[in-house]
């Protein structure tokens, strides 16, 4: 194969991790949109597009390999490549999170905790994959630092929001209620704690993101673990 | 250029000391070779160049090069065709002593020995400095003889056939020809007839094996069988490769200088640091396919 269209597969390689991170995030607006006005339409759909994401993630693990495979990259092509290698399997499990916000959905029946702002920690968990990107995108070193550091406001955010709840349900009188009033409180409360969860991992995954990009840009491991 | 400038050994150099660089002294006794020991992992420096300039003719083919070559690794040399790099491999055992337009200045230093000063016999320095080429060139003589020849040259004919089967040992070569000893080296195939070469080159029991492109001629399976020799063989010797094929240099060397147009080295590192982050620009460039 010739090097000219080398040069055009490690271009078209970057511009398809963008174009999966741009599906993800949209899968995660989604996301979040059913959980906050009941949708199941919506969720449904995230459900459902879970697929385009999972396919997404085998053809792009499949240009990684052909490129390994025929190009033998060296220095800064191989950094990008081993970097965007490890970023999609990020994206794609941001995908499965945004799904699980999908099925959260469904199964929500009242609103619980009206306190814990799952809107504001999702929109921050969006900004900071966004910003991921952007850094992965322009090879911005300093962009990576800087959603590391935000990803410690987050898991402080979450932290919070799940003592919130655990401390409600605690104090919360439950002997007038029903058992079946019990039983989904419980449910609910389950799930508020899982979406926390879930937002919290998405941060790490821009965390990874961040940490694979600054591997690519300046070759420093720092940021991975 | 003689058969014999090609091989590691040479005739006419059969009493000097081993460990000698120095020219031939008429009736000295012929000593036995005595080999210094050996540790694995050494960093130390067993070949060093000091500001070298080559010349062939007005063109200048090197310049000011300064590298350390560590003992017992394998160097490789990399950059595009005319880049200087079989020069300098040349000029660690003065081949280029051989072509009148070729003018070296500067410092060449074996085991911290000027090889151009005026009292290095470069017959006794390619006695430590073997070399094996891109083609093979086995002698038109039996395999066992073309093994035998150095020793025979220097009157090391003392459990000769032990030698010979060490070295054909050595060079990966002896379950493969252990039964033919009798028959012709150009019999051989190509890989074979290569690891004879090296089995020549080793028989003497020198400290440096210089190779140009010694796979490039071979095909995938025997280009394998080299590489994994040549792996084996730092071990014991100095390996420095010249090569075209950086998968190649990237895959069996701990150390790569790259040169480029102009007779520049222009960078020279650990082979890990060379293929993951190189310093230079102009190193990214050419590895990665964007220069040269």
């Amino acid at each position: 194969m010739p090097r000219k269209d080398y040069q055009t597969q490690l271009t078209d390689l970057r511009e398809n991790v963008l174009y999966m991170s741009e599906v993800v995030m949209e899968r995660l607006r989604m996301g979040l949109d059913a959980l906050e006005q009941k949708d199941d339409e919506l969720a449904w759909e995230v459900i459902e597009g879970d697929e385009e994401v999972n396919q997404l993630y085998l053809d792009l693990e499949g240009e990684c390999i052909d490129l390994l495979a025929l190009q033998q990259p060296v220095a800064s092509d191989l950094r990008m490549i081993a970097a965007s290698f490890k970023i999609i399997t990020d994206l794609e499990r941001i995908g499965d999170l945004a799904t699980n916000l999908g099925e959260y959905s469904l199964d929500a029946d009242q609103d619980v905790f009206p306190e814990v702002d799952i809107q504001e920690l999702g929109s921050l968990t969006l900004d900071m994959i966004e910003d991921a990107m952007v850094a992965y995108d322009e090879e911005s070193a300093d962009g990576c630092y800087e959603i590391a550091d935000r990803d410690d406001d987050l898991d402080a955010l979450c932290e919070r929001a799940s003592e919130i709840v655990v401390r409600d349900l605690i104090e919360t009188e439950l002997e007038n209620n029903t058992e079946q009033e019990v039983e989904t409180l419980l449910q609910d409360v389950s799930r508020l704690l899982l979406t926390v969860r879930d937002l919290e991992r998405i941060g790490d995954h821009a965390v990874n993101i961040a940490a694979r990009t600054l591997y690519m840009v300046e070759n420093d491991d720092e940021l991975i673990y | 250029m003689s058969k014999e400038t090609m091989t590691t050994s040479n005739p006419g150099t059969e009493t000097e000391d081993d460990d000698s660089l120095a020219s031939p002294t008429p009736g000295s006794e012929a000593v036995e070779e005595s080999s210094p020991s050996r540790s694995s992992g050494s960093e130390r420096t067993v070949i060093e160049s000091r500001n070298l300039d080559v010349y062939y003719g007005t063109e200048q083919a090197l310049q000011s090069v300064d590298i350390q070559i560590p003992e017992r690794q394998v160097t490789a040399m990399i950059g595009p065709s005319g880049c200087g790099k079989s020069t300098f491999l040349r000029c660690i055992n003065r081949m280029n002593d051989l072509i009148d337009a070729a003018r070296v200045e500067g410092d060449l230093l074996f085991q911290n020995k000027n090889v151009y000063d005026d009292d290095v016999d470069p017959v006794a320095l390619r006695r430590r400095i073997g070399m094996v080429f891109q083609q093979p060139n086995p002698f038109p003589k039996s395999i066992y003889d073309n093994v035998a020849y150095g020793l025979r040259l220097q009157n090391k004919t003392e459990n000769l056939d032990e030698k010979v089967e060490e070295a054909l040992k050595g060079a990966a070569l002896w379950d493969e020809v252990s039964h033919q000893l009798d028959e012709s080296g150009l019999e051989l195939s190509g890989g074979q007839q290569q690891r004879l070469c090296i089995a020549r080159a080793i028989a003497v029991d020198p400290e440096v094996i210089l190779m140009d492109e010694p796979a490039s001629a071979l095909d995938p399976v025997a280009t394998s069988q080299i590489e994994d020799l040549i792996d084996e063989l730092a071990q014991d010797y100095t390996v420095v490769i010249v090569t075209h094929n950086m998968q190649q240099a990237a895959r069996i060397s701990d150390k790569t200088a790259v040169f480029l147009t102009g007779g520049e080295l222009v960078e020279f590192d650990d082979t890990q640091k060379i293929f993951e982050n190189p310093e230079h620009q102009r190193v990214e460039d050419y590895i990665t396919g964007k220069f040269g």
